[in-house]
């Protein structure tokens, strides 16, 4: 099943060449530590313009901590980052980041039209407060992921695929050129993956980059044209035609996954 | 009421609403306990700035004390990041530390300080109206009205000013933190609001009932609104409250203001938490109850979409067909009349139209938890909320 799938990616992948060639996101020797013990050892990584990536790797493999970084969010002990050959803290308002669901407190009172406004905080900067404009884009980024009918709500009360939705809303309005987005098929059901997998494509065809943490290795050859394998070090990055293979696979968790893949 | 009367009050409720703001936020980054921290680790602070001005409403001394309190942030962060203990045993281990340097300090100069742990801890609002602020020979008011007032003004504005960075980096830091908008910058700020804030108001009310006031009054708000806004004025209203009330039940009991308020902001926080009309215990246990009837209604509903003999749908066998031990079937019998689902002819009980069309969207919505279409239903029924 997988395999005519990705036979099938090449065809779909001619709008990419337009627009590649400009690196969007680079990273040099990048080695990230909690308390003096390195989870990142000397990461070099390039990502292409126009690019809907997959980061996969195993739990506790760093990829939180490699999108993180790149986000300022985390401070290296070594190396740089650069989004499209400037310091992030020149780029910010380039960039969207969905953070991996559990790392927000989802009892704070706010609403979800108010989570969703927070995405226009950015390109508002310090002390500005948001007004209409902000409004109306918030509202139609829920509009986008159907979350219309639930922006009154208390945050706590939406389901897992709803926060993830709202979320993702979030990201959408800060009209960024990157997309971060750290798990956001985690907990969600099929008919929600595919909303959000659809409105991901669409980002990319717009040209945006579009980078993702994913763990469904089934589903990677579907969704994605570029991959980064990831644990400690960086196994391999590229087209997933080209690298998306047992090799890299088993170099990655360790055990054989050739079964699994092709089932 | 006389003038010193009000300025008691005045000074209290200055001082519940300049703490209900940082405490807000504390209560919302589940800091309550950095609060009793920092209160009590100013002492060694405050005792310094003691000796150094003389006068307990000195700005610098109120300074040196928001240091030491900062400072106690600080402290527990780094032996929490060691990662070899957690917050609460951090805390725990920094503030009596810093807490019995201030006794000891106090206690070596005994003689010539004019500075009790008592008065520390407990404050004493009844004499605040003593100590007066007079400008070229002119009395102005009370020493600890302007220091809290002056301190009430800067918290104010520095919370419009920065609202929007405060929700964010509380809600979400990585968000926070990858719009610029520094996390650590808006914690130490809080930090140093909320320090400030404690040393500004213990001297008038002391250690404890600064705690009280930063956290009770919060606490209570969350228990009763979802917006964040709201939450705060509420936080100041019930903070205002209490101190008001605590004086009048002070004065009546002839007891400790401070320990009053103390009193007023425990019982607000137990009719709150009880009565609240979310997530306060009665209501939670009038919801599931509810949940348990509607529950029936629709077995009940079900259970006549399903069969359509007469025999199954006679008033007197419904107790023999659906599990009715739980819930009196006059009571879901009720319910479904009153809201137009069933019509009883005869004895014979039949879902009108309306019934029907409710049964067959609830099941739908309990097979594919889609919750969209049914959202025009929560309002009548609990079963879909939550
Ligand atoms: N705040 C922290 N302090 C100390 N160690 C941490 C911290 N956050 C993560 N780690 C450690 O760093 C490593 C990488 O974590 P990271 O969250 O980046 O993994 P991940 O690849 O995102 O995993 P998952 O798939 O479970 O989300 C793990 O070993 C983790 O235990
Ligand atoms: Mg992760």
């Amino acid at each position: 099943m997988n395999r005519i799938k990705i036979m099938k990616e090449p065809s779909e992948k001619k709008e990419i060449p337009a627009s590649a060639g400009r690196i969007a996101v680079q990273v040099d020797d990048l080695t990230v530590a909690y308390n003096y013990k390195p989870v990142l050892w000397d990461i070099d990584l390039e990502i292409p313009e126009g690019v809907l990536m997959a980061i996969v790797g195993p739990n506790g493999a760093g990829k939180s901590t490699l999108i993180k970084s790149i986000l300022g969010i985390l401070k290296p002990i070594a190396g740089s980052v650069s989004i499209y050959g400037k310091p992030y803290d020149q780029q910010r308002k380039l960039v969207a980041y969905v953070p991996q669901k559990g790392s927000v407190d989802w009892d704070f009172p706010t609403t979800a039209l108010d989570v969703v406004m927070m995405g226009t905080y950015g390109s508002l900067g310090w002390i500005k407060r948001p007004g209409q404009k902000e409004k109306k884009a918030a509202l139609e980024a829920l509009e986008k992921v159907g979350m219309l009918p639930f922006k009154s709500r208390q945050i706590s009360q939406l389901s897992g695929g709803q926060q993830q939705r709202i979320f993702l809303a979030r990201a959408l309005v800060q009209d960024a050129s990157i997309y971060f987005m750290d798990e956001p098929f985690q907990g969600v059901d099929a008919t929600t993956e595919i909303a959000i997998i659809n409105i991901l494509k669409e980002l990319r065809k717009s040209g945006k980059t579009v980078i993702v943490v994913h763990h469904d290795l089934q589903t990677v050859p579907e969704y994605f044209d570029w991959v980064t394998f990831l644990n400690v070090k960086k196994i391999a990055t590229g087209p997933v035609k080209d690298i998306f293979n047992d090799d890299n696979l088993t170099k990655t968790y360790g055990i054989n996954y050739k079964v699994s893949i092709q089932e | 009421m006389n003038s010193a009367q009000i300025e008691i009050q005045l000074i209290a409720s200055l001082v519940a609403i300049a703490c209900a703001i940082p405490g807000t936020f504390l209560v919302l980054r589940k800091m309550a306990m950095i609060s009793d921290a920092i209160s009590h680790s100013i002492l060694p602070g405050l005792v310094v700035g003691f000796f150094i001005t003389q006068d307990l409403n000195s700005p610098l001394l109120i300074l040196l004390a928001a240091l030491t309190g900062v400072i106690t942030v600080i402290l527990v962060e780094r032996i929490q990041k060691t990662g070899l203990v957690k917050e609460d045993t951090a805390i725990g281990l920094v503030f009596p530390a810093l807490f019995s340097i201030g006794v000891i300090l106090i206690a070596k100069n005994a003689n010539d300080v004019h500075l009790d742990v008592d008065a520390v801890l407990l404050g004493e609002l009844a004499f605040a109206p003593f100590d007066r602020l007079i400008i070229s020979g002119v009395d102005v008011g009370p020493k600890s009205l302007w220091v809290i007032g002056i301190i009430l003004s800067v918290t104010i504005t520095l919370l419009i000013a920065f609202f929007k960075e405060l929700k964010i980096s509380t809600f979400d830091a990585g968000l926070a933190a990858s719009l610029g908008f520094s996390p650590a910058l808006i914690h130490y700020g809080l930090m140093t609001v909320a320090s400030i804030t404690t040393v500004g108001s213990f001297d008038a009310v002391g250690a404890i009932l600064v705690v009280a006031l930063m956290i009770a009054p919060a606490a209570c708000a969350y228990l009763l609104t979802t917006d964040l806004k709201k939450m705060l004025g509420l936080a100041i209203i019930f903070g205002v409250f209490s101190a008001i009330s605590g004086y009048w039940l002070a004065h009546w009991l002839d007891a400790s203001i401070a320990g009053s308020i103390t009193t007023m902001l425990g019982l607000l926080f137990l009719f709150i938490y009880l009565f609240a009309p979310n997530k306060g215990l009665i209501a939670v246990i009038y919801r599931e109850k509810q949940q348990r009837i509607e529950v029936s209604l629709l077995t009940f509903l079900l259970h006549l979409k399903n069969h359509s003999e007469e025999r199954e749908r006679h008033v007197n066998h419904l107790q023999e067909h659906i599990n009715w031990q739980k819930v009196r079937a006059k009571t879901v019998l009720e319910l479904a009349l009153k809201n137009n689902m069933i019509l009883i002819d005869n004895k014979i009980v039949s879902l009108t139209q309306k019934g029907d069309e409710f049964t067959s969207k609830a099941i739908d919505y309990i097979i594919t938890n889609e919750d969209a279409q049914i959202e025009d239903m929560k309002d009548d029924f609990f079963l879909f909320r939550g």
